[in-house]
């Protein structure tokens, strides 16, 4: 069963036809294009498929592209740019928070929903915030610190 | 003499990958499509001993949508893999793991490729299922091949019947060693296999044009994958062209040649280009790269004045279902349940078996850690038999420079009690702690690995660089400091350079991510490389300032006469003169470092890993904590300390520490594969197969020890990204056991087994 929807990605509108089965994941990478998305693991463990919506991180291969009809999806896309980044992205290259890089799109999205939730994080506080986002190469410390300079900067 | 050297060095420049990372534009090879593309799926045999008794495709075949479905019979029957020869692309009368390919298929979509795959009628009988290592090698052992005597079978590789390689170091006598021991202890040691698990599944896209094929690949190998699929399909080397786009991690498991030759098989009989994508569950069952489980005996004859005087060792390692890379395994794990130890007298013999499960391959530091861990598990179980602090009867045991290792190596300058005072001083060992803590100290070592590699350098007419190299990044940053050592030998900033890698159309040939020998090798060809033009350089400087070629000096991107800041000249001006005749150009590879020669080595089954280039020695001191009702250990602070040399880009060196730490927490821990009784694994998900997460996260210090050493990479650089991984587990286990009063012997130590062992 198909489903005529307009999904709202990075501030573009794209009017797509989509089977209500597939997951917002692969919408977004095959049919929108923008493949910053990654997937890793398909069960909502390891978190390089994270995505905001609505603000909200959102797992998106546990999430229905049609629950995402009507509301604001962020990708890293929509974060910043190569020559304008944002300071979590500056900060995780900076810091050595980023190695093969395949779960850093996800990392980023996650930090940026704890960082708009709460400007001032611990650092217990940013451990369990992304604990959701498997990193198997930094080992964690850099992103840490990455993330930590990064909320000063923005406050 | 060594020295440590600063903790938190300034980082000197962004990694030239970056940007791409984190903004989402690098392409990795699942985000990449080209037109008619059509997607691959393979038929696992599902069972892991079996005769094949029927494949039938042609339900399959008449699938609207299915292009192409291959089996054995339609690839050249090619036997492969190196130094013990076992294997085909698919398989042909016998499965002899779950994971084994009976069939490829390329259809429009994903889920009508899947739905091929299942209409395949596979008819089998079940053989023997053959997974205790053990029992293997029994001599009435059911066989994992019936034909192994017929493999072609290179190098000194005594094998019989399940044991496909046997290894054995020996120096002196262990016998007469061990009856003149004060005191004997032994003990036994099993690791469960484990995964490298890279976050990106793997990927292979195939598209043929004429007689060529170019393949993007998630591989760490790129020209080892080319070898494989020109060896299997019967393809020259210049028809063959791999390119890994980004690498999301590799960690050892995308070493090797996987599924390049089915990819490029089924687009060659698709005449379309077709692509695969692994899901986790693939990617833990299909690769032949898995982290072997082992059974490790030990037994030490001590001096009552702690001096080791003998050591007899015995370890099964398992192969899996084939030999991928895991011949010279045997012999590594038995210099690590050696040990950076002073002994005169040892005998170790260790085995590689055939079991049917899942081939092990070389992951991060192959053996190293469940050896390490049996091996320094048991130092401690030394020194409590002597009453005596495991640091300081490791202080009095472990080599330091000039001392002679187990097989008769001499060791020149190395970093070893180093390693042991910088990694216990920074954690304070000895300090009081809580009843349910305790700190663990192991130490570990692993050899660099010289090898063949080369790099071409070129500067364009705008002075800008170009590094071009058969080098592969996986994320440890070896690549990007590439960029930082062409720049100091030409007196320009790294961000004056792109890197092109990871092609085997382009670049020069390397051996790739592997054996932590990019920088040691590569970075060599690099700076070779760039010498050449700095030479040019400083001929064209030399007339344009009227002075003699060798007094040109390049600084700060110009070329200077020396003494005389003022007389200089930009090099981009430079550059732009050369572009009008001879061009920029540098190609580097140059003579490896020399492996060591160890005269009356009496190794049997040598397989090259005895004689050590370059190695690199570590320390690990783990501070843990014990919950006693649970058996649930928490890691609260490692203390590392590692000599892999001079450290070239400190921020990429502090990152392989941390990530070879906290894999190794995982190991200790959590990561084992499990298995039924029939042979399949039972925890092929990340959900039930634990990865250390975020919230796990210990606090981590690294000390490097910079020990000067002559036979290595530029400016005396060893390898580095395995190195971390190896001491990390074995230094848990012995907080773990100071707390529980005796070893927990069985690899990870999980909560439950922790939980009974200190019943």
């Amino acid at each position: 069963m198909t489903h005529e929807m307009n999904l709202a990605v990075n501030g573009t509108t794209y009017p797509l036809t989509v089977d209500v089965s597939r997951n917002l994941l692969s919408v977004l990478r095959e049919e929108v294009g923008l493949t910053g998305t990654k997937q890793g693991c398909d069960d909502c463990e390891c978190g390089a498929c994270m995505v905001l919506v609505d603000g909200q991180p959102v797992n998106s291969c546990s999430y229905l592209a049609v629950q995402a009809g009507g509301r604001e999806v962020t990708t890293i896309e929509g974060l910043g740019t190569a020559d304008d980044m944002h300071p979590i992205q500056a900060k995780m290259l900076e810091a050595g928070g980023v190695q093969c890089g395949f779960c850093t799109p996800g990392m980023i999205m996650s930090a940026q929903a704890l960082l708009s939730d709460n400007p001032n994080p611990s650092g217990e506080e940013i451990r369990i915030g992304l604990s959701g986002n498997l990193c198997r190469c930094t080992g964690y410390q850099k992103i840490l610190q990455a993330i930590t300079e990064a909320a000063v900067e923005i406050r | 003499m060594a020295n440590a050297t600063e903790q938190k060095p300034a980082p000197r420049f962004v990694r030239a990958d970056g940007p791409d990372k984190v903004t989402g534009s690098g392409r990795y090879v699942a985000d990449m499509s080209l037109t008619g593309m059509l997607h691959a799926k393979f038929r696992y045999a599902g069972v892991a001993h079996a005769t094949i008794d029927k494949i039938d495709t042609s339900a399959a075949e008449t699938i609207p949508g299915v292009v192409s479905v291959l089996t054995a019979a339609d690839v050249p029957d090619v036997i492969y893999s190196p130094v013990v020869p076992d294997r085909r692309l698919f398989a042909q009368d016998v499965v002899r793991f779950e994971g084994e390919i009976i069939a490829a298929v390329a259809a429009t979509t994903p889920e009508i490729a899947q739905q091929a795959v299942d209409a395949i009628v596979f008819e089998y009988t079940e053989r023997p299922v053959v997974d205790d290592l053990e029992a293997a090698m029994a001599p009435d052992a059911p066989l994992v091949h019936e034909d192994w005597e017929s493999y072609a079978v290179t190098g000194d590789t005594p094998r019989d019947r399940n044991v496909a390689t046997f290894s054995s170091i020996a120096k002196g006598d262990a016998d007469a060693g061990m009856a003149e021991a004060d005191m004997v202890v032994k003990g036994r040691y099993v690791a469960d296999g484990c995964h490298a698990a890279p976050i990106e599944p793997r990927g292979v896209l195939a598209q043929w044009e004429g007689t060529k094929v170019t393949i993007w690949t998630s591989t760490q190998v790129p020209f080892d994958a080319r070898n494989g699929v020109c060896e299997t399909l019967g393809l020259a080397s210049n028809h063959v062209r791999i390119i890994v786009p980004h690498l999301g991690g590799g960690f050892g498991g995308k070493c090797g040649f996987h599924f390049e030759a089915h990819i490029a098989a089924l687009a060659r009989d698709a005449r379309r280009p077709v692509k695969l994508v692994f899901s986790r569950e693939e990617e833990f069952i299909a690769p032949d790269r898995r982290r072997e489980s082992m059974i490790v005996d030990l037994e030490t004859g001590l001096r009552s004045d702690g001096t080791i005087v003998a050591r007899r060792g015995w370890v099964a390692v398992e192969n899996g279902a084939y030999t991928a890379d895991a011949a010279f395994f045997p012999q590594l794990a038995a210099m690590h349940v050696a040990g950076p130890y002073k002994m005169d007298n040892v005998k170790i013999d260790a085995s590689l078996v055939y079991t049917n499960r899942q081939p092990s391959g070389s992951v991060r530091a192959p053996t190293a850690p469940q050896a390490c861990w049996a091996c320094e598990s048991h130092t401690d179980e030394l020194a409590r038999a002597l009453d005596m602090d495991p640091v300081e009867f490791r202080k009095k045991n472990a080599i330091d420079t000039g001392d002679t290792g187990a097989v008769g190596q001499v060791y020149d300058e190395i970093g070893m009690q180093e390693c042991i005072e910088a990694a216990t001083s920074a954690i304070d060992y000895g300090k009081d702690l809580p009843e349910n803590e305790a700190i663990g100290v192991a130490i570990g070592w692993w050899p660099s690995f010289p090898g063949p590699s080369g790099a071409f350098v070129r500067l364009d007419a705008d002075g800008l660089g170009q590094i071009v190299t058969g080098a592969q990044e996986c994320g440890t940053g070896a690549v990007m400091t590439l960029r930082q050592l062409a720049a100091d030998e030409l007196g320009m900033d790294p961000e004056d350079f792109q890197i092109i890698y990871q092609d085997t159309g382009v670049g020069p040939y390397d051996t790739g991510a592997t054996g932590s020998q990019t920088l040691l090798n590569n970075g060599r060809a690099v700076v070779d490389a760039a010498q050449q033009i700095a030479e040019q350089l400083r001929v064209h400087a030399a007339e344009q300032l009227e002075a003699a070629a060798g007094d040109i000096v390049l600084v700060d991107g110009a070329a200077h006469v020396a003494g005389s800041p003022d007389r200089s000249i930009p090099i981009p001006a430079l550059a732009e003169v050369a572009a009008e005749g001879e061009q920029l150009l540098g190609k580097g590879s140059g003579t490896p470092p020399a492996y060591p020669d160890i005269p009356g080595m009496n190794c049997v089954g040598d397989q090259g890993v005895a004689a050590w280039a370059a190695p690199q020695f570590s320390c690990h001191a783990v501070h843990v904590r014990l919950d006693p009702d649970t058996g649930v250990t928490r890691v609260l602070n490692v203390s590392c300390a590692h000599d892999s040399g001079t450290i070239i880009n400190p921020i990429a060196a502090h990152g392989q520490v941390e990530g070879g730490v906290m894999m190794g927490i995982g190991q200790a821990l959590t990561e084992g594969t499990q298995y039924s009784d029939d042979g399949r694994q039972l925890n092929a998900a990340l959900l039930e197969y634990k990865l250390q997460t975020f919230a796990d996260l210990p606090t981590i210090t690294t000390a490097f020890i910079q020990t000067p050493t002559t036979e290595a990479g530029p400016r005396g650089a060893k390898g580095l990204a395995e190195a971390p991984n190896v001491p990390t587990a074995a230094a848990i286990a012995n907080g773990i056991a100071k707390l529980v009063g005796q070893p927990v012997r069985k690899l990870p130590m999980t909560a439950e087994r922790v939980w009974e062992a200190s019943q």
